[in-house]
């Protein structure tokens, strides 16, 4: 790991009521290099990415995205810190009421104040082009697939060339090839953008495809760091479990 | 005596306790309502103010609500004249009915009828599709954008709605009173000129300034009320049927109790109103 950290965890604890969601985690990730968070349903996979954009904040512990504590900066500073960060949710969360075009629009008009309108609808339609959804701009979030829809969400992720991407199960609910169409694409920007990437995802498959590290969460604990053929070593029955070629 | 008190107590501990409760779950409640629609009116004037977005809910709060308010208080206006008639006729003053009309829809009818009408329609709309964008992740979609979601999706519906409902109510006052003239016509032939001559015989600025105004409360309950259950609600589908439910049934029934109140400060201000 001799880039630079793009994503710090020093002892984080995260509890949501009486329920511990996340346990004394820590780890690092070089800058370019992609992670995928494995682990149960319930494990605190989403809550993790969370925490890396700041919409949520640590118990105790520290998040550092780039060497800075996200958790004490003030809302200027994690503004400028978020410009530097892609989110793709779950569910593509694309604004319902605005087209894909607009939904790519709005993080340009409000996160990246340098450019003029002319450069912005350029920016857009390149973006689309790169996740395919070049024919597209002036659809509904309604009017698309699933597949098209975690494309667009993707695509907003992506509108501003952010260093760091944080992507929500990115092929749960996709047909193989869709899902293999989305890994691809992931691979691509990493590749090409040198973007860091940390996914949250069931599939191994996926996860062995694009992830430098795997990272296992179970019970809130991280209880597995490493590289999918390091793990598969591992004493942790759940790590060796969830990692294991058997489960794809 | 005491005895018998204590007693009472002492055998209801549990209701009491219960009671007590209660109580206390619904002033946390009040209060977290209030402190919500306090945040929202303090937002709404600290920049940046999100235009387009306000103007969004001035389309869908109003424009789009505008059919259905025409529509009710043309059909009041109809039934309201038919039920008036059949009583003044009695008494040989027919010729009351457009200022009766006039009176009941400027000080009262429109107001809350209008009110009621836009809790339905508009305060279901923003429960149900706040509770939605949170369940689908869109209100963290926004947020990692650093974009204050509360001021762009919520103080945006509140003061839509504080704006648009005396525009609202002024439809549905003319609205009424169109209803009325189409149903006095057909009955006794009266002229436009006459009808509209009777009708405002009697209606001042102070009939007809203050209900309008205090509409801008009843927007004000239902974007808080409806803001409130949408922006904190996030269980599921379950939770965007609650959300509707509830905003639409406590934005109603806070409108009415607040009217009481409202309409005993116009009569406080403009004592010529009560007689």
């Amino acid at each position: 790991m001799s880039d630079p950290l793009a994503v710090e965890f020093q002892h984080v604890s995260k509890t949501f009521g009486n329920r511990n969601v996340l346990v004394d985690v820590s780890f690092k990730l070089g800058e370019g290099e992609a992670l995928c968070i494995l682990g149960r349903s319930g494990t605190g996979k989403t809550v993790t990415l969370k925490l890396m954009d700041g919409l949520l904040k640590p118990d105790s512990g520290k998040v550092c995205i780039e060497s800075e504590d996200i958790a004490q900066v003030g809302e200027k500073d994690l503004s400028r810190v978020r410009r530097h960060i892609g989110f793709l949710f779950q569910s593509g969360a694309l604004f319902d009421s605005f087209t894909v075009g607009e939904n790519l629009a709005l993080p340009l008009h409000r996160l990246d104040k340098t450019k003029s309108l002319p450069e912005i609808k350029q920016v857009i339609d390149e973006t689309l082009k790169r996740v395919g959804l070049d024919h597209d701009k002036d659809k509904m979030p309604a009017e698309l697939s699933g597949g098209m829809s975690k494309r667009a969400g993707l695509a907003r992720a992506l509108v501003l060339n952010p260093k760091l991407l944080l992507a929500d199960e990115p092929t749960s609910g996709l047909d193989q090839i869709t899902a293999s169409e989305i890994d691809n694409l992931l691979i691509k920007v990493k590749k090409e953008l040198h973007t860091t990437l940390v996914i949250v995802t069931h599939d191994v498959r996926s996860a062995r495809r694009v992830a430098d590290h795997i990272a296992i969460l179970d019970q809130g604990r991280l209880v597995g760091f490493g590289t999918a053929s390091e793990l598969e070593k591992s004493d942790n029955e759940v790590v060796r479990q969830l990692v294991s070629e058997s489960c794809i | 005596m005491e005895n018998e008190y204590f007693a009472f107590w002492a055998s209801n501990r549990e209701f009491a306790k219960s009671a007590v409760l209660m109580l206390g779950d619904f002033f946390t409640f009040i209060g977290k309502v209030s402190c919500f629609g306090l945040k929202a009116l303090v937002g709404a004037f600290q920049p940046p103010l999100e235009w387009e977005f306000f103007l969004g809910q001035i389309e869908e709060t109003g424009w789009r609500s505008l059919p259905l308010i025409l529509a009710a208080g043309f059909a009041l206006g109809v039934v309201m004249s038919m039920h008036t008639r059949g009583t003044l006729v009695q008494f040989g003053a027919e010729a009351m009915i457009p200022t009766l009309q006039s009176g009941a829809f400027f000080n009262e009818l429109g107001p809350l009828v209008t009110a009621l009408l836009v809790a339905g329609r508009v305060g279901a709309a923003i429960g149900a599709g706040l509770t939605n964008m949170r369940v689908t992740e869109q209100i963290d979609a926004i947020e990692s954008l650093s974009v204050d979601s509360f001021k762009m999706l919520v103080v945006t519906r509140i003061v839509a709605c504080i704006f648009v409902l005396p525009l609202l109510t002024v439809f549905m006052d003319f609205a009424s009173l169109a209803g009325g003239f189409f149903s006095e016509h057909f009955t006794s032939h009266i002229s436009l000129q006459l009808y509209m001559t009777s009708a405002f015989k009697t209606v001042e600025w102070a009939n007809f300034i203050p209900p309008t105004v205090k509409t801008s409360v009843f927007g004000f309950i239902i974007g808080t009320v409806s803001g409130y259950f949408g922006y904190t609600t996030n269980e599921g589908s379950q939770g965007v049927q609650r959300a509707a439910t509830n905003s639409v049934v406590l934005s109603s029934l806070l409108i009415i109790v607040v009217d009481v109140i409202l309409v005993k400060v116009i009569f406080f201000f403009f004592p010529g109103q009560a007689i």
